[in-house]
């Protein structure tokens, strides 16, 4: 009761600082782009005196401030739950918020890579990509494909390049088919042709593998065992023990090899695109086609071909988290549906377009579902409200702040700004 | 005379389905009469979201959210609440006028048939001696299209400042956390269990002195019909209206319309108030004819279902948007029989969905006003305004170079 | 093929009892439903249209029925109730079907079985266990799966015998199936003392890492998984990963985990899971089952035969033989037919002593006995090799069938 009370409030005072915050700086005729989100945090965490606070000393908006203040009403939240309900587990065992820390870390950082596909796509070519997810499914089936029906005991390495192979080929042979009108104006919504086009793609490849591949759910090896090992020998705790499947530290937090390989490869993967993208001409040349088309083709490049790197570098992206979480869940054509809304969640909460930010959201909503599932007192309910979690925070996002944690304005209509 | 033609095709396509369920009288009646009425039940839906989305431009991928809503607050009404002329006792009741409201509770899913909620409970003492009479399947059907319209509104509100992307991504959630509600909360909604409905017409109805029972498939056949025309019959009075120049000039330029005077708050929640009541309308009557809503309706397939027979259709005229969803619900159902070419079996349940995706991308790519409306702008196109005519040869000029 | 020949014999005996030849439609349609694409669980209907469609074969290649060929037409429910509903008016307007067989979902059959009773075709149901389903006594509704709250009591009551188990986690899909089915465990659990804690799941969920420690944490002594589909290989292996699977506490495993190759490849760390299984051991099977079995392993490749499939075999083999002895198509004669049939099935012999004729409470049965088939071999049987068939895995309870001890991992 407690809690609720406590939420409630901070809801109405979050709806009215927005709302007066937003009003007052528009009256100032100040950047308003803020406002929302700053408003309605000050009323979260500190009620009508934050709001108060804010209105008195209006031009006073800024990034640290905005970020404190949200922080404090994630605090406030915290604390009231505690005193609400202490014999929650999320209260009393603090192993069990280790390991849900480092579960929604480690999905985090696999479903933040994903995402980044997504962003890399936006920024290029203004397309939200609907077919993200199948790409994501083509990932893991090609790899089960590759490695344990055509050609079988062949490494999981050559299945998982593979699979990143022929998703590239994929998106480079599907932007060129498909996506090449909508570059020169001659479509009068390029956004909305963008979406439909890539969501009769996802359609048309989830039936596809379903009718070829066929509705049963087929998994690979995972890729590495480990080793029995345990560190120190007779510690208390141990802090590192190994077997088969998993590594436990400190007796509390187990992780699963498949996650740890494909989190671990994510990164080391996420290290080379940075490179890419900073240290050479290509990664320069597509850089400057997300910043300013026209400017990027009279310096030479030639965006078009730019546009069909990105597509297919983003598929590609989507193809590798498949092909690496294929060891990690049972594969089906229609398993994209779920990590394709958690990428939609992703790239808006870290800002349409910006690659930090998706890696970034990419974290968080992976610790909103660890904290959601964990934390829910109803444990009958707990679990079946998990798609919900990620969605809660895409629609608070989209209303709060649309442009999302680093999200930047678009100089170019195509990008859904008009 | 030329531009009469599309006008008289649309007539005579019209009388062709009201005098349908009275002509045919084959074997397989009942079936084909469920696949018109499903046809009908997605044209609906394809009008109304083609006016939303591809006449106002606000790319909504929420409308089966709130056809959901509408389906589902029928279905609760219905299932809840019910009049007696006696107390039971047992349950949440209200008197008024010597009749009682009553409140039945909510059992949740259960195998056995022996949990019985407290309603069940009172009329098993009971016996036949208290007449408990359920609540008006019209009264339903209003408040969903009620509850529907004012979800719209309210999401019409919120949405003001998205665009394009940042829109379809909005309203994807919205249908998302819906579905997961309605999943998860089985007490109430029974979740994937079903929500069991009473029929359109619990009694049966009388027509022109023939009775059809509850579950004959002539009157819901007009039902739907009936409410598919008076959509279109809205969504061409709103278009021909003022109404239509505003909400077509907020889809090319919000800015320069705001700046020409146009309320684009107004027009904008105004538009998604009343496609949404009419997506909701639609549920609430397929809920009670199919007498069964789970939240399935909501799985994305659905929605892309939807999004493809409007844009087959033409996703900027409503008309063509609902001609195509109706051809192609009924070619989708008939396309399901395997057959086997060379020795090798086709399984069309699963292929005719590939061709239909294939259908969809070649359609966008090729055909960007769909299949059905060019076929009436070609007709039609003496009757259309000479701006509109002079701006459509220059987009095709363009798209032809 | 004995039973064929039982059958054909049957045949020619109905056909010389009546005196007359029936002129029917030659072939004759019966439906066949089974969920073939998502949201419904593919694996349990394709393993079910292969059954019907080996049905079928047999059925003709013994001479078929009323002197014409039997043809079974298969539709897909999607898994969803208003699917379900829709293809019931399709079999019967459109197909002409005379009696329906197959079913998976429960939620399926509940919901179309109104249309079938509306309509007086019989339905043989295979694989829907919800309760309600013959508790609403319909006249055309039978059922060869078992009930729901029976099929429960052979799990709980499993339990109560391990010593040691004071406190169990149920993982359940969201669903008819499985929300009854936890509660009935749950509360016959209780009768032992047990302590039981819920988690429902959707049946979409793929990552379960965040539940998985949520059950770690709450330290039970045994799982049991009541979820369809991939969810249950999902769920499986990823408590595996976290060190509560199969090979750390007693854990029984989903359904679907009868598929031992899917089984293997999808659950790896799977050894030790028990699963519950419908029919008797391979061994003890029927002339009727070991041909069946032969046929089918040989047809789909699979290591062994689903429960499932079994039943879906004998729902259009029973109806077959019904409507040879009601020498007619005509659903009251079919239903009259069914009432009193004795089936050699691959199951068993089935039959349905309840019905118009006797009502279950005559016998103090609740009304969920109403055209059910009372003698269904429920089994909990143990993987105790990596890689074993579940046809040939140990049968570890009731003692009637028992083959072995179980191997209880935690001792």
């Amino acid at each position: 009761m407690l809690f609720f009370g406590v939420v409630i409030w901070m809801i109405v005072w979050s709806i009215i600082g927005s709302i007066m915050i937003k009003r007052r700086y528009l009256a100032r005729d100040l950047d308003t782009s803020n406002a929302n989100f700053m408003g309605a945090m000050a009323g979260a965490a500190l009620g009508p005196v934050g709001i108060a606070a804010l209105w008195s000393r209006t031009p006073t908006k800024s990034g640290y401030l905005t970020v404190g203040l949200g922080l404090l009403t994630v605090l406030i939240v915290a604390v009231t739950f505690s005193f609400a309900d202490p014999e929650n587990i999320c209260v009393t065992s603090g192993g069990f918020v280790a390991s849900q820390f480092v579960n929604g870390l480690i999905i985090g950082i696999i479903y933040g890579f994903m995402a980044l596909g997504l962003s890399l796509i936006f920024s290029i070519l203004g397309v939200v990509s609907f077919a993200h997810g199948e790409f994501y499914m083509i990932g893991g089936m090609s790899v089960y494909y590759i490695t344990a029906v055509w050609f079988p005991g062949v490494s999981p390495l050559i299945g998982v390049m593979g699979a990143c192979a022929i998703a590239f080929v994929l998106g480079a042979v599907f932007e060129r088919l498909m996506l090449t009108p909508m570059y020169h104006g001659k479509i009068d919504r390029p956004v909305e042709y963008g979406i439909l086009v890539t969501f009769g793609l996802a359609f048309t490849l989830q039936y596809f593998v379903q009718a070829t591949a066929g509705a049963n759910p087929v998994k690979v090896q995972r890729y590495l065992s480990f080793p029995r090992w345990q560190f120190p020998e007779d510690g208390d705790p141990v802090w590192i023990k190994t077997s088969r499947g998993s590594l436990t530290l400190f007796d509390q937090v187990s992780i699963s090899s498949p996650r740890l390989t494909a989190a671990l490869t994510c990164i080391f993967v996420l290290l080379a695109l940075l490179y890419l993208l900073h240290r050479t001409w290509t990664g320069k040349a597509l850089r400057a086609v997300s910043q300013d088309r026209e400017g990027a083709a009279i310096a030479g490049i030639n965006p078009d071909r730019m546009n069909m790197l990105a597509f297919a570098l983003g598929g590609m992206i989507a193809a590798l988290a498949g092909a690496l979480l294929v060891q990690a869940f049972s594969w089906l054509p229609q398993v994209g549906a779920i990590p394709a809304m958690r990428s939609f969640v992703i790239v808006v909460l870290g800002g349409l377009g910006s690659l930090p930010g998706a890696f970034l959201g990419g974290i968080m909503v992976g610790m909103v579902e660890a904290a959601g599932t964990g934390c829910v007192p109803d444990a009958q309910k707990a679990a079946s409200y998990i798609p919900a979690y990620g969605m809660i925070v895409l629609t608070l996002t989209l209303l709060l702040r649309p442009t999302g944690m680093f999200g930047r304005r678009f100089a170019s209509s195509t990008h859904g700004q008009h | 005379m030329k531009k009469q033609i599309p006008n008289l095709a649309g007539g005579m396509f019209l009388i062709l389905l009201l005098v349908f369920p009275l002509v045919y009288s084959k074997g397989d009646y009942d079936y084909i009469m469920h696949i018109m009425i499903t046809g009908f039940f997605y044209a609906i839906l394809a009008a109304s979201w083609s006016m939303l989305s591809g006449y106002a431009g606000q790319f909504s991928f929420g409308h089966m959210g709130f056809m959901a809503i509408g389906a589902y607050t029928t279905g609760l009404f219905c299932h809840y609440f019910y009049i007696s002329p006696e107390p039971t006792g047992l349950c949440t009741e209200m008197g008024f006028f010597g009749q009682y409201l009553i409140v039945v509770n909510p059992i949740g899913v259960t195998s056995t048939t022996l949990t019985q909620d407290c309603l069940r409970q009172a009329m098993d003492v009971w016996g036949d001696t208290v007449k408990v009479t359920p609540m008006p399947v019209f009264l339903g059907i209003l408040l969903g299209t009620i509850m529907g319209g004012f979800a719209g509104f309210l999401v019409g509100m919120l949405v003001l400042r998205l665009r394009a992307a940042y829109l379809a991504l909005f309203t994807l959630g919205f249908s998302e956390i819906l579905k997961a509600t309605i999943s998860a909360e089985i007490n109430i909604t029974r979740g994937q269990a079903g929500l069991e409905l009473p029929p359109l017409y619990p009694d049966g109805i009388t027509l022109l002195g023939h009775y059809y029972g509850p579950t004959a498939k002539l009157p819901p056949y007009y039902t739907m019909l009936g409410l598919l025309l008076i959509c279109l019959l809205i969504l061409t009075w709103l278009a021909r209206s003022k109404f239509g120049l505003f909400v077509r000039a907020l889809r090319e330029d919000q800015d320069a319309a705001a700046a020409l005077g146009v309320n684009t708050v107004r027009y904008k929640v105004l538009v998604f108030t009343v496609t949404c009541a009419m997506a909701a309308a639609a549920g609430a009557v397929q809920g009670h004819y199919v007498q069964i809503i789970t939240p399935n309706m909501l799985f994305l397939l659905q929605m892309s279902l939807v999004v493809a027979m409007a844009v087959i259709g033409g996703i900027e005229n409503f008309v063509a948007a609902a001609i195509g969803a109706i051809i192609l619900q009924v070619v989708l159902e008939l396309l399901r029989n395997s057959f086997v070419i060379g020795g090798v079996e086709v399984d069309m349940t699963i292929w005719r969905l590939v061709i239909f995706g294939l259908l969809l991308m070649i359609t966008l790519r090729f055909f960007r006003n769909g299949l059905i409306a060019p076929i009436i702008a070609f007709f039609g196109r003496e009757g259309v305004a000479e701006e509109t005519v002079a701006k459509r040869s220059a987009g095709s000029q363009e798209a032809g170079s | 093929m004995t039973n064929f020949k039982l059958l054909t014999a049957t045949a020619v005996g109905a056909i010389m009892a009546s005196g007359s030849v029936f002129a029917a439609d030659c072939p004759i349609k019966i439906g066949g439903m089974a969920p073939l694409s998502a949201p419904g669980t593919v694996v349990g209907g394709e393993a079910m249209r292969d059954a019907m469609l080996l049905a079928e074969a047999d059925i003709n290649a013994a001479g078929g029925v009323l002197g014409c060929d039997i043809e079974v037409v298969i539709g897909d429910t999607e898994g969803l109730p208003e699917k379900g509903t829709a293809l019931m008016e399709k079999f019967i307007t459109q197909d002409g079907v005379v009696a329906v067989g197959g079913g998976y979902h429960s939620s399926v059959g509940v919901a179309s079985k109104d249309v079938a009773n509306a309509r007086g075709v019989p339905v043989v149901f295979a694989e829907t266990w919800n309760d309600t389903i013959t508790g609403d006594k319909q006249k055309y509704v039978f059922r060869i799966a078992p009930l729901s709250s029976w099929a429960s009591s052979t799990i709980w009551q499993y339990v109560l015998t391990i010593p040691g188990i004071k406190k169990v986690a149920i993982l359940t899909e969201n669903t008819d199936y499985g929300i009854p089915a936890a509660e009935e465990t749950k509360a016959g659990l209780a009768t032992g003392g047990i302590e039981t804690s819920v988690y429902s799941i959707d049946i979409g969920t793929q990552d379960y890492a965040g539940i998985v420690e949520r059950i770690k944490a709450d330290r039970p002594d045994m799982i049991i998984t009541l979820a369809t589909g991939e969810a249950g290989y999902n769920f499986a292996q990823q408590a595996a990963d976290a060190g509560i699977g199969p090979m750390d506490v007693p854990f029984v495993a989903s359904q679907v985990s009868l598929e031992s190759k899917a089984y293997w490849e999808n659950v790896p760390d799977g050894n030790y899971a028990f699963v519950q299984r419908i029919g008797v051991p391979e061994s003890m099977f029927t002339d009727e089952g070991k041909a069946f079995a032969a046929a089918y392993k040989e047809k789909t490749g699979k290591g062994a035969v689903e429960s499932y499939a079994m039943e879906a075999y004998d729902s259009i083999a029973i109806l077959a033989q019904a409507i040879n002895e009601a020498g007619s198509t005509d659903g009251d004669a079919i239903v009259a037919a069914l009432e009193g049939i004795q089936h050699n099935g691959t199951l068993g012999k089935i039959f349905f002593p309840y019905g118009t004729g006797k009502a279950p409470s005559e016998d103090g049965h609740g009304d969920e006995w109403w055209h059910q088939w009372p003698d269904v071999a429920l089994t909990m049987i143990q993987y105790q090799e990596e890689g074993e068939n579940s046809g040939e895995a140990t049968i570890v309870f009731p003692d009637a069938y028992k083959t072995g001890d179980a191997i209880i991992v935690t001792e």
